[in-house]
């Protein structure tokens, strides 16, 4: 006699559409969604999660590209981090695109996915910082239909996925102005992002927006400085700034993501702390720089 | 080409001396034998993913054992109840503390602090407490997480400078050793005095395959063991003592080793398993997570150095003092030996007329420390590179030339009252690396091929980049120290045309198998050589570690294979009325000198098999005494590297670009595995410099992960360029050859902090290098 059983409980559907997987998932609620599983699967072999059921959303080539609407991209939560990587998107999205090349090694990237990594949420993830700066919306497919929230709104948990519900699109506005992403790892190879920030200009709105990433458990956008920076830009001429401009903006971004404890009382923060937000100044500086130049 | 003729060809430093001079020296450009480039005999099969290591392993009808371990650095254990994990369908045995029927207690080096299964008290996170066999591996995982242990958490030591006053955690007490070494006159003092303190983290030896191995019990009520291990011998007698059984009824296989910085934690993972064997009376298979391998095996010491040196206004060392502090966490395991290197080479390679170092090794509840090569030699390293470049800071003396004027030779003494009597040519490797063209500086216009610090993708910008050279030398010894009985025993047959060599030395990826195959091809002229693996039913080997292989074991294939020569020989000598010696053997053909004689190997032996066994035993070595003198070393290895780092002086990133090595590698065997040895251990050393720390705040491993715990990747491995390999051979040493592996591991760590000091000016006084300890103000635009 053996206890090994053979997965017998266990469930594999891969549909085709979206109403389909819509469709599975209603059918069997504990089960659980999969597109790249660079995450879940590691979860899965290490026996920290051991899902009743997987849908598989590999075969749904609906949500695999790209198509534009008025005005704005609307990415497939399928798009792999590899896809996103390629010149042709990097002219359309170039911040999603540089996210998505410093995401990990290229076997991580053939198989991680947009969707995936909106979902899984890590405080590292790359394309998170991308998507706040951007003002991203995602499109939610449910048994009751679909409905649209602000990246950041889910993110926050204020408006989180309801049972059976799936993550299908991203919309986000197609700007025609530069952007760029920037990420501090431990070494040079690929890494988790100490910190990392997203910069986009919007001169459609004359609006510099910035998130950063991985110091907070969501990225964080700093609106007082982007306020004040955007006051500074000469929108409708060169566009520069001086580089004194651009590290007081480093430098308001940085305190405003990593502020002093309120109480001064309690001391200064630990070095490390310092040492992270000096990062996130360095790196808002540059990445405004590189934006204007 | 090759004959009696060639061996005058040998270089005069190998003296009359030399007891393993091979005869048929000078087949130094045949495409076999000593000195050339053999591949390696396992390359193929691991190329290809066939290569069957300890996890590849199966017996019909086995079953899978899992391992429960504290979750707590320190705690008392009040009850432990295993009565509902035993109850749990498809579990077959269920052992603690109490099935233990031999010795309870094991270590290594001949210090048996460690429990096979924690009983009353855990003392880190991870330690075993207990272990559940059963017919499927998650069955067996959820059966010893149904164990009930009641735990009251008693509060860790984690500071190892606490650990002398706090309450002893062992019974044998805190302090592990104490060395006090005094050499010299204590009243010395130097015009020029500098002091610094230096901090090594906990590096993991992260091995490519974790920990796994298969018990099989046999019919006689021993067991065999099917294991990864390095030492065979020694895991069979702790296995034998502690399931007590007579050694001759525990066999340990060694099965292929998924990559071995220092011990595997074998005895510790071999005891349960051979202990569930004899339980249950089926084959038992564990293979360990990547959590349980980062928890269970021997992490390198971390260290606290205090320096203080003092020299003359030339910058000449007038006088070292030092106090060393190593975490040995929970059990001695190696700890000892770790100290005595330490202690012994903490002035480093210099000639220091007057030395005092104080070295303790502390028990504490952090992640257990042991044998990770370069083990001592790497902490001190770090710590008296950083000295050179202060001194050379304060005098204002380039930090190489301060280094030249201190350099030890052949004929300096140690600290440790030992004369160098083996080849020390530090001037040398130290004027080759300095001496080497440096890398070029990217140029503006190729920017895009410049790999900044951070990355390909990442943040550098090439105006943030400060680019900074080091220096640093270092030494390690060869083979154990203090009286170790470094011995081996290897017995080489030949048959027909092919010849096998039987030795219990392990191939851990350092090559030996090949090693083996040279030797023999090159004293018998066999082209077919074949290496046996290694089990205990061979005569003992000892460990893989410093090199030992190559020397002893090495030294033994040698031996054998001469003896078989003579055998082979000696007949033919007599049937023409010429000495031995005017014979020669060469791709498989034995020929006189004269020419007349030709006849191949397989004819001499006329179908006779020829056996020769032979050991290999250095001189012995002594403790050192309370004063920490001794001739405690067999043999020592010097190298100097220059390290080139970009450094981003605003994130603190940091990137090597170069390092240059130079090597005192007495005489290369095989060309490609010295290079492929040396780029390992820099790249290893790289590594500790600048991302491996395994944090333990509290005792707790937080992340045992290979996501949380960052090693080189290809593109953080730097570019390893051997500008010199010394060749000035070791008379003592079997041909003349010294370890390569471990030295680089210790030099380049403290030349990546020399070459950071230089880029940013921060004193960087602790491995690995943090970013906030790269950051710089930037001096003008």
């Amino acid at each position: 006699m053996t206890t090994y059983a053979r997965q017998t409980g266990r469930t594999v559907t891969l549909p085709a559409s979206l109403d389909e997987a819509v469709a599975a998932l209603e059918a069997m609620p504990a089960a659980v969604p999969v597109a790249g599983g660079t995450d879940l699967m590691a979860a899965v072999n290490s026996g920290l999660l051991r899902p009743a059921g997987l849908v598989g959303l590999g075969r749904i080539s609906e949500i695999r590209g790209w198509q534009y609407a008025d005005g704005n991209a609307l990415l497939g939560a399928g798009l792999t981090h590899a896809r996103m990587g390629r010149p042709d998107f990097a002219a359309l999205i170039p911040a999603l695109a540089a996210a998505a090349r410093a995401a990990g090694p290229p076997q991580i990237r053939n198989a991680g996915t947009l969707g995936g990594n909106i979902v899984t949420a890590a405080p590292t993830g790359d394309a998170l910082p991308v998507l706040a700066a951007l003002e991203a919306t995602v499109v939610l497919a449910g048994p009751e239909g679909s409905r649209e929230v602000p990246v950041s709104h889910l993110l926050t948990g204020m408006d989180p996925l309801r049972p059976g519900e799936l993550l299908a699109f991203v919309r986000a506005p197609l700007l025609h102005a530069p952007q760029t992403f920037l990420k501090a790892t431990g070494r040079t190879g690929p890494g988790r992002a100490a910190a990392s920030v997203a910069l986009v200009l919007d001169p459609a709105r004359r609006g510099v927006r910035i998130a950063v990433g991985a110091v907070a458990p969501m990225p964080l956008r700093p609106l007082e400085a982007e306020a004040w920076v955007a006051g500074l830009i000469d929108w409708d001429g060169a566009r520069t700034l001086d580089p004194e401009a651009c590290t007081a903006f480093g430098e308001y971004v940085a305190m405003s993501c990593i502020p002093d404890p309120p109480d001064p009382a309690e001391g200064e923060l630990p070095p490390a702390v310092l040492h992270l937000r000096r990062t996130v100044a360095a790196l808002s500086r540059r990445a405004l720089g590189r934006a204007l130049s | 080409m090759t004959g009696p003729d060639a061996a005058t060809a040998t270089p005069s430093l190998a003296g009359p001396a030399a007891p393993a001079d091979p005869p048929a020296e000078g087949a130094e450009d045949s495409r076999h034998g000593l000195g050339s480039s053999l591949p390696r005999t396992d390359a193929e099969a691991k190329t290809k993913g066939v290569f069957p290591y300890a996890a590849d392993l199966w017996a019909e009808g086995l079953l899978w054992a899992a391992v429960l371990r504290s979750p707590h650095p320190h705690a008392r254990i009040l009850s432990l109840d295993t009565a509902a994990a035993a109850a749990m369908p498809g579990v077959h045995a269920v052992v603690t503390h109490a099935d233990v029927p031999g010795e309870t207690t094991h270590g290594r080096r001949s210090t048996a602090d460690r429990p096979v299964f924690a009983h009353d008290v855990v003392r880190f996170h991870g330690e075993p407490i207990a272990a559940v066999a059963a017919d499927h591996p998650d069955t067996a995982r959820l059966a010893a997480a149904a164990i009930a242990v009641e735990y009251e958490v008693l509060p860790p030591v984690t500071d190892p400078e606490k650990a002398f006053s706090a309450d002893p955690l062992h019974p044998d007490g805190n302090l592990i050793r104490h060395i006090p070494l005094r050499h010299g006159d204590p009243d010395a003092v130097g015009d020029i005095v500098v002091e610094g303190l230096y901090r090594v983290g906990r590096q993991d030896p992260a091995p490519v395959g974790a920990e796994a191995g298969l018990a099989v019990p046999r019919q006689d009520g021993g067991v065999e063991l099917y294991l990864a291990s390095t030492d065979p011998h020694a895991d069979r007698d702790t296995a034998a003592a502690c399931l007590a059984l007579e050694t001759d009824r525990v066999k340990v296989v060694v099965t292929g080793v998924p990559g071995a910085m220092g011990d595997r934690e074998d005895a510790g993972f071999g005891l349960p398993l051979g202990l569930l064997a004899l339980r249950t009376g089926c084959p038992v298979k564990l293979v360990a997570t990547r959590e349980e391998s980062f928890l269970g095996h021997a992490h390198r010491h971390p260290a606290l150095l205090r320096y203080r040196h003092h020299a003359d206004g030339e910058g000449r060392l007038v006088k070292v003092e030092a106090q060393l502090l190593l975490d040995a966490g929970a059990y001695a395991d190696t700890s000892s030996d770790a100290l005595a290197a330490a202690v012994a080479f903490a002035a480093g390679p210099y000639v220091v007329p007057n030395v005092f170092v104080e070295g303790w090794a502390v028990r504490t509840n952090n992640p257990p420390s042991g044998h990770v090569r370069g083990e001592g030699a790497m902490q001190v390293c770090s710590a008296y590179e950083g000295q050179m470049d202060k001194l050379a800071a304060r005098l204002g003396l380039d930090p190489a030339e301060l280094r030249m004027r201190n350099v030890m030779a052949t004929g300096d003494p140690l600290p440790t009252g030992q004369t160098v009597t083996c080849p020390a040519p530090v001037g040398e490797l130290l004027k080759a690396v300095r001496d080497a063209e440096l890398p070029p500086l990217p140029s503006a216009d190729d920017e895009e091929e410049w790999l900044l610090p951070g990355g390909l993708e990442g943040s550098g910008e090439p105006g943030a980049v400060r680019r900074g050279v080091g220096y640093a030398l270092g030494m390690v010894h060869m083979l154990g120290a203090e009286g170790h009985d470094e011995v081996s025993t290897a017995t080489v047959k030949v048959l027909g045309g092919s010849a096998t060599v039987i030795c219990a030395a392990v191939e851990t990826g350092q090559g030996f198998t090949t090693l083996a195959r040279q030797i023999v091809q090159e004293v018998l002229g066999v082209e077919d050589v074949t290496v046996s693996a290694a089990d205990t039913d061979q005569p003992p080997a000892g460990p893989s570690a410093r090199g030992r292989h190559t020397w002893v074991s090495g030294g033994a294939v040698e031996r054998a294979a001469k003896m078989v020569r003579t055998q082979l020989l000696q007949p033919l000598a007599a049937k023409f009325g010429m000495s031995v010696e005017l014979l020669s053997i060469a791709d498989g053909k034995i020929t006189s000198y004269d020419g007349v004689l030709s006849t191949t190997v397989a004819e001499a032996l006329d179908g006779k098999e020829l056996w020769a066994t032979a050991q290999c035993r250095p001189h012995p070595t002594e403790p050192l005494d309370e004063n920490g003198q001794g001739d405690a070393f067999v043999g020592l290895a010097f190298a100097a590297i220059r390290a080139v780092v970009d450094v981003d002086i605003e994130l603190g990133t940091v990137r090597v670009v170069e390092m240059a090595v130079a090597q005192d590698v007495g005489r290369q065997l095989n060309p490609a595995q010295v290079a492929a040895r040396i780029e390992a251990g820099v790249t290893q050393g790289v590594g500790m410099a600048l991302m491996e720390d395994l944090r333990a705040p509290r005792g707790v491993i937080k992340r045992p992960s290979l996501t949380g715990y960052a090693l080189p990747t290809a593109l953080d491995a730097p570019r390893v360029r051997i500008v010199a390999l010394l060749e000035e051979r070791d008379v003592v040493a079997p041909f003349g050859a010294k370890a390569v592996s471990a030295i680089p591991v210790v030099v380049s760590p403290a030349a990546v902090a020399s070459a950071v000091r230089a880029a940013t000016g921060r004193p960087v006084g602790r491995l690995p290098i943090r970013p906030q300890a790269a950051v710089a103000r930037p001096t003008g635009a």
